[in-house]
């Protein structure tokens, strides 16, 4: 099956300044994958290049399987793209934006309402089309923000930071929307730097920082290969970190310690051992769930920075 | 999609209440304040003031006289006596004092030369000019006054005395305007013009804020293609210059009798204007860095574009050097296109170069927009 989505070797450059530094990417039909990197790693230019907004310096991408530079227009039929910022008239109410928006995908007359009350559905906001953008809440206007990009039934819908600065309410709302347009069949491309949203929605990741992909593959997939692996001990009147073969750093935690290794469940077997032979009483002793904070830890050397 | 731009820009401009003050209000203000200032100035009249030392019947007739003449009053001073008159021309606080000295009477009784005195600041020569020409007409006309009687005396008959006083030239005024020119033909046509390229303000603000907002980029984002998001944005402003135009053009018409002349003809300047404005504020939209920039540009544009294109003065009271910067203006172009077609009586053949140049400045813009569409939407990153 043709990709949805494959970029080779793409740079791009803002003044000299390197934006994307020979990106790959691939991405399969009917995923929702994350691009997951911190503010300033190139996942908004990326974002512009695969909706042809800008054009990249050098390397291909495609869009099932159409090259942007020759097919943009057929490409645009096909995607659908949710920017960042909240792009929306202020004075126009939500109704007025939609059809705006869907009119300039070309979609006219009673298929256009049809669709707005569909996609207004969606999202929740039936009831405030009426009412003028301006008076909507943070979370409202990134709904219809996002509800705009739906209106022509696209194959891939491309997120960039969707959620930023938005309550929790409609953040988990947004969610439910990315889930059921999965279920649909649509694929999802989701720019973030926030780890849980890629953890809670994607099943593909790529992680992005200084322009560059740093790793990119299955959500447990790379768990498994990169995460961090360790141990949580935690034992009564013990204040100096457990020495025990294999740990390659002990950290302090609250009152226990993180052991990373390469083989935790032989590093919880000798440290039982051993605090038993010491009489020592333990209050905790368990293996400790990879995240993709650790992922992208042990990739890039830094923490995600908010 | 097109379409859809311009039903987009109209529904916003329609609730930009703002604007409809920037664009109907406040030149209708301007209509209203300068119409009613100098619509009267062709009546106006020239006080004189005066103080008569003779107080004879003789003097009484001299001043009479004078008063007479149009465009002419004379006040008789009543500041004190003749010494506090001269001091306050001393002063600064008077320009000049007319006086009919003591004796006056007795010599024009004689028909003895009378002298009338012209107190004055030596450098009020531009406020004393028109009193002497109008004493040297007067002087003239006595001493036409006492030839007559000369020649009377010599036995010559009223023929004869008419034929050796008419003068070697004289003047005939022929006035070639279809409607007479005023104040009202030279205020309402030239701040219509001058209030349309304000528009260019509204077309930077629109056109930057939807860079700034993310709106052109995610409009990038669909099958839009640049024409499409140029001429979305550029219909509506022509259009809203229309209603501007017909609006202001109409309000001089029913309030202050303007004559519009050639209907068609005047519609077709309003056209070409508007097109001109909108495709100059195009361009500029597409060329300034930020819109403080942008608003400066058109303060210089639109201003002094008034100012050396004749719409504030007319055209014929300005400099030479002036004048010709003007020849470069379009708003010159358009106030001379619209009173070549309301005082001149001109049809759309009359105003073939008005057109010309207004469409040649508007299609300009359009072209440098165009031109310029991908580096402007590439600022957006």
């Amino acid at each position: 099956m043709t990709d949805v989505l494959n970029v080779r070797g793409v740079t791009k450059s803002y003044g000299g300044h390197p934006a994307l530094k020979g990106v790959e990417l691939k991405v399969k039909p009917g995923s929702c994958f994350g691009l997951l990197g911190p503010n300033g790693a190139g996942k908004s230019t990326l974002m512009k290049l695969l909706t042809g907004i800008i054009d990249a310096d050098q390397g291909v991408i495609e869009l099932f399987g159409l090259n942007i530079r020759k097919e943009l227009p057929a490409i645009h039929r096909l995607i659908g793209y949710v920017p960042q910022d909240i792009t929306l008239y202020e004075k126009l109410s939500g109704r007025q934006n939609l059809t705006f928006f869907g009119q300039m995908h070309g979609i006219r007359g009673s298929e256009l309402k049809k669709r707005i009350a569909h996609v207004l559905e969606a999202v929740g906001l039936t009831e405030r089309a009426g009412d003028e953008i301006a008076s909507y809440s943070g979370g409202m206007k990134r709904r219809i923000n996002i509800a705009a990009a739906l209106l022509h039934q696209p194959k891939l819908v491309i997120m960039d930071e969707p959620t930023v600065g938005i309550d929790p309410q409609s953040r988990n709302h947004i969610f439910e929307m990315i889930r059921k347009l999965q279920r649909e069949g649509v694929t999802i491309l989701y720019s973030t730097h926030y780890m849980e949203e890629v953890e809670a929605l994607c099943d593909e990741v790529a992680i992005i920082d200084h322009g560059q992909i740093v790793s990119q593959g299955g959500l447990r997939e790379l768990l498994e290969l990169h995460a961090v692996k360790a141990v949580y001990a935690e034992a009564a009147g013990v204040s100096e970190p457990p020495v025990v073969e294999g740990v390659v750093r002990a950290t302090q935690e609250g009152s226990g310690w993180v052991l990373e290794c390469d083989h935790p469940l032989k590093v919880m077997s000798e440290l039982s051992a051993q605090w038993a032979d010491d009489g020592v009483i333990v209050k905790a002793l368990e293996l400790m769930q990879p995240t993709l904070d650790s992922v992208f830890l042990k990739l890039t050397g830094t923490t995600l920075r908010d | 999609m097109i379409s859809t731009i311009i039903r987009k820009e109209i529904l916003l401009t329609l609730k930009d209440k703002g604007a409809f003050f920037w664009l109907f209000a406040l030149p209708v203000l301007f209509i209203v304040i300068f119409s009613s200032i100098f619509s009267g100035a062709g009546s106006m009249t020239y006080k004189i003031p005066y103080y008569d030392a003779d107080g004879s019947t003789a003097s009484g007739q001299f001043v009479e006289q004078l008063g007479e003449i149009k465009g002419f009053a004379l006040e008789a001073y009543e500041g004190g006596s003749l010494e506090d008159g001269i001091k306050e021309i001393r002063d600064g606080s008077r320009s000049y004092l007319l006086v009919v000295p003591a004796g006056y009477g007795q010599l024009a009784a004689a028909g003895q030369t009378a002298e009338i005195e012209l107190y004055r600041d030596t450098v009020a020569d531009e406020a004393v000019a028109p009193v002497m020409a109008l004493l040297e007409s007067v002087s003239a006309g006595y001493q036409d006054y006492k030839l007559r009687s000369i020649l009377a005396g010599m036995g010559q008959n009223e023929e004869a005395i008419n034929s050796i006083m008419e003068p070697a030239i004289s003047i005939k005024e022929v006035k070639e305007n279809a409607t007479k020119a005023n104040a009202v033909t030279q205020i309402v046509p030239g701040y219509t013009v001058m209030f349309v390229f304000f528009i260019m303000i509204n077309m930077i603000q629109n056109l930057l804020k939807d860079r700034r907002s993310g709106m052109l980029s995610r409009l990038q984002g669909t099958p839009m293609k640049p024409i499409h998001y140029l001429v979305g944005m550029w219909v509506p402003n022509v259009l809203v210059v229309l209603v501007q135009s017909t609006v202001l053009l109409t309000f001089g018409q029913l309030v202050y009798g303007l004559q519009l002349g050639h209907p068609l003809a005047i519609a077709v300047i309003v056209l070409a204007l508007a097109l001109c404005a909108t495709g100059i504020g195009l361009m500029l939209a597409l060329l300034v860095s930020s819109e403080n920039m942008g608003i400066a540009m058109v303060q210089i544009i639109a201003m002094g574009g008034a100012i050396v294109g004749g719409l504030w003065f007319p055209y014929d009271f300005l400099p030479k050097a002036v004048q010709t910067i003007g020849l470069f203006t379009p708003q010159y172009w358009a106030q001379k296109g619209m009173q070549d077609v309301m005082i001149r009586g001109a049809d759309i053949g009359g105003i073939g170069w008005t057109l010309l140049i207004l469409f040649a400045f508007g299609l300009a813009g359009l072209g440098v927009a165009l031109l310029r569409f991908k580096k402007f939407a590439l600022k957006t990153t």
